[in-house]
């Protein structure tokens, strides 16, 4: 049945660069004089291929966050790392740097996370309640460095902002794709490698401590990595919420299996998911393609409200 | 290697010292007396440059809850204790059998009753097997038939090395045998035997007309 799953899946994922607003020619697309073949190799492959290696970068840390924080509504956006790629991404295009947007919001991600060490490192007692309040805060002092921005900006870099902050998965060629599939494999083999120390975390820090895990350390290890995951995928598709939040619940939902055991299922998941979401997006039949965000919020809200009435319903 | 802590002090501790080598005890005291905190600086969760352990601190020292606390909402019973595995020579397969939570095993621990997950924590001390294990009120959400199988079990060198249990049942305790550290607000106020401890007039001293001993059972006069 699984397997299955994941062989339909897998289909679904390669027939999607055929659905958009410009009809592919099966036959057409080997032929390298084509427009056919132009669409389908510089527009819609890699468009794809993003697509998938960006919700499975968003889902998986979805996963690790709500972890770390023993909170299942945390994710990479609730605790800034996202606001602080926006912010500095605004901030490239004020200052005339858009060449560079892609440095300035993984700059941003990583350098929140660095932050937020430095600031737990002043707690008296490790805590990761604080941690996620300081992580809040920082994400509010965030929007309003964004508001000055904004407020600074001339109509062109205002628009340019808004684009960037409602998240498009417009790519021409592979060489942002790299960068994602990159990411997203590196952050998938390091939550593997930690699978182990994931799966104390999932007791009590008190246990996992008395088991020999050094869980501040194995904390940040990971936090670490997923920023820089974040960073990456943010640099290049902007802000796209939803993802990190929906998948790991609804998985665990319906898998009911510890979360140690959900790696890749939420890393494949989430890359389907958001691929599908991208094929309806670019076929509703707008003039331009629906921003992506609006898509996961309107198809993941009422199926993961859903799914919370009915776990409640059985307990 | 002794468990050993001096003058240690902090808002809810005064002036603690104590010294643990080979043997087991018993922490007595009443609620909001520093029991839990005391055990927890023993085990090294409230961290403190007065005491040392020895390396490594996992086969030193083991430290058991009241109450199982887990965050995820399906790991199982089996699965927390493939994590408590590391010093035992038993299997888990064995320790359930002994503690009659054999059904348990494949239940999420969220879904355990508190006395179920009572048992589940006994379960992972024994498959830890630390030099030193700290019990906090163990047999505090157990029937009277539980309460006396942990009891077998406590009572024995046979699955956990040296225990420090603490506890509020005054008759689990006088029936153990072994020393008692009698808590009261923050300080140690008793240190000494079973024997000394249960006498007549120390517990008339301590607990009033409320507590007796009948048929040599300490009994609650209600």
């Amino acid at each position: 049945m699984n397997k299955l799953l994941i062989l339909f899946s897998l289909l679904l994922i390669s027939i999607a660069p055929f659905f958009g607003q410009i009809d592919i020619n099966l036959e057409k697309i080997f032929d390298s004089n084509s427009v056919d073949y132009k669409v389908f190799f510089d527009l819609r492959v890699p468009r794809v291929v993003l697509a998938f290696f960006v919700g499975a970068i968003l889902a998986l840390s979805g996963l690790v966050f709500q972890t770390i924080f023993r909170n299942p509504m945390s994710t990479p956006f609730t605790l800034g790392v996202a606001s602080g790629a926006t912010l500095f991404t605004a901030i490239g295009i004020i200052v005339g740097l858009s060449i560079f947007i892609s440095l300035f919001a993984f700059v941003g991600a990583v350098l929140t996370i660095v932050i937020l060490f430095a600031i737990a490192s002043k707690f008296k007692t490790y805590e990761t309640s604080s941690l996620l309040l300081v992580g809040i805060a920082l994400s509010f002092f965030y929007s309003a460095s964004l508001m000055i921005v904004f407020f600074l900006s001339d109509l062109q870099e205002n628009y340019e902002i808004v684009r960037f902050t409602m998240g498009s998965l417009d790519v021409v060629g592979f060489s942002e794709v790299y960068a994602a599939v990159g990411a997203g494999v590196f952050l998938f083999t390091l939550i593997h490698l930690y699978r182990n120390h994931l799966k104390l975390l999932l007791t009590s820090h008190d246990f996992a401590y008395l088991k020999g895990l050094d869980v501040k350390k194995t904390n940040y290890i990971l936090l670490l990595g997923v920023s820089v995951a974040v960073g990456v995928s943010v640099s290049i598709t902007g802000p796209i919420g939803f993802v990190g939040l929906i998948i790991p619940h609804i998985l665990k939902n319906i898998m009911h299996q510890s979360a140690e055991k959900l790696i890749f299922p939420i890393f494949f998941y989430g890359g389907l998911f958001l691929v599908l979401c991208d094929v309806l997006a670019r076929n509703l039949g707008t003039s331009s393609d629906v921003p992506i965000g609006v898509i996961t919020a309107f198809l993941g809200t009422p199926f993961f409200i859903y799914l919370i009435i009915s776990r409640k319903r059985q307990s | 290697m002794k468990l050993h802590l001096e003058n240690y002090s902090t808002q809810i501790l005064k002036n603690i010292s104590l010294e643990i080598e080979k043997k087991n005890l018993i922490i007595l005291g009443s609620n909001g007396a520093g029991k839990t905190t005391l055990a927890k600086v023993l085990s090294g969760i409230i961290p403190t440059s007065q005491i040392a352990f020895e390396e490594p601190k996992t086969k030193f020292i083991n430290y058991i809850p009241a109450k199982l606390e887990i965050f995820d909402d399906y790991l199982n019973a089996r699965e927390l204790l493939e994590l408590s595995l590391l010093y035992s020579q038993k299997k888990v397969d064995e320790v359930l059998a002994l503690l009659e939570i054999t059904h348990l095993k494949e239940k999420p621990c969220k879904f355990l009753s508190s006395g179920e997950s009572q048992l589940l924590l006994l379960a992972s001390a024994i498959l830890h097997n630390a030099k030193y294990t700290i019990l906090d009120e163990p047999t505090s959400n157990l029937d009277p038939k539980k309460v006396k199988m942990v009891y077998e079990i406590l009572k024995t060198e046979e699955y956990l090395q040296n225990r420090i249990i603490i506890t509020h049942n005054l008759n689990f305790a006088y029936k153990l045998g072994e020393d008692i550290v009698y808590m009261q607000e923050g300080e140690i106020s008793f240190l000494g035997s079973n024997e000394q401890f249960f006498s007549d007039e120390n517990l008339y001293k301590l607990f009033g007309s409320s507590v007796k001993k009948v048929d040599d059972n300490i009994v609650i006069n209600l």
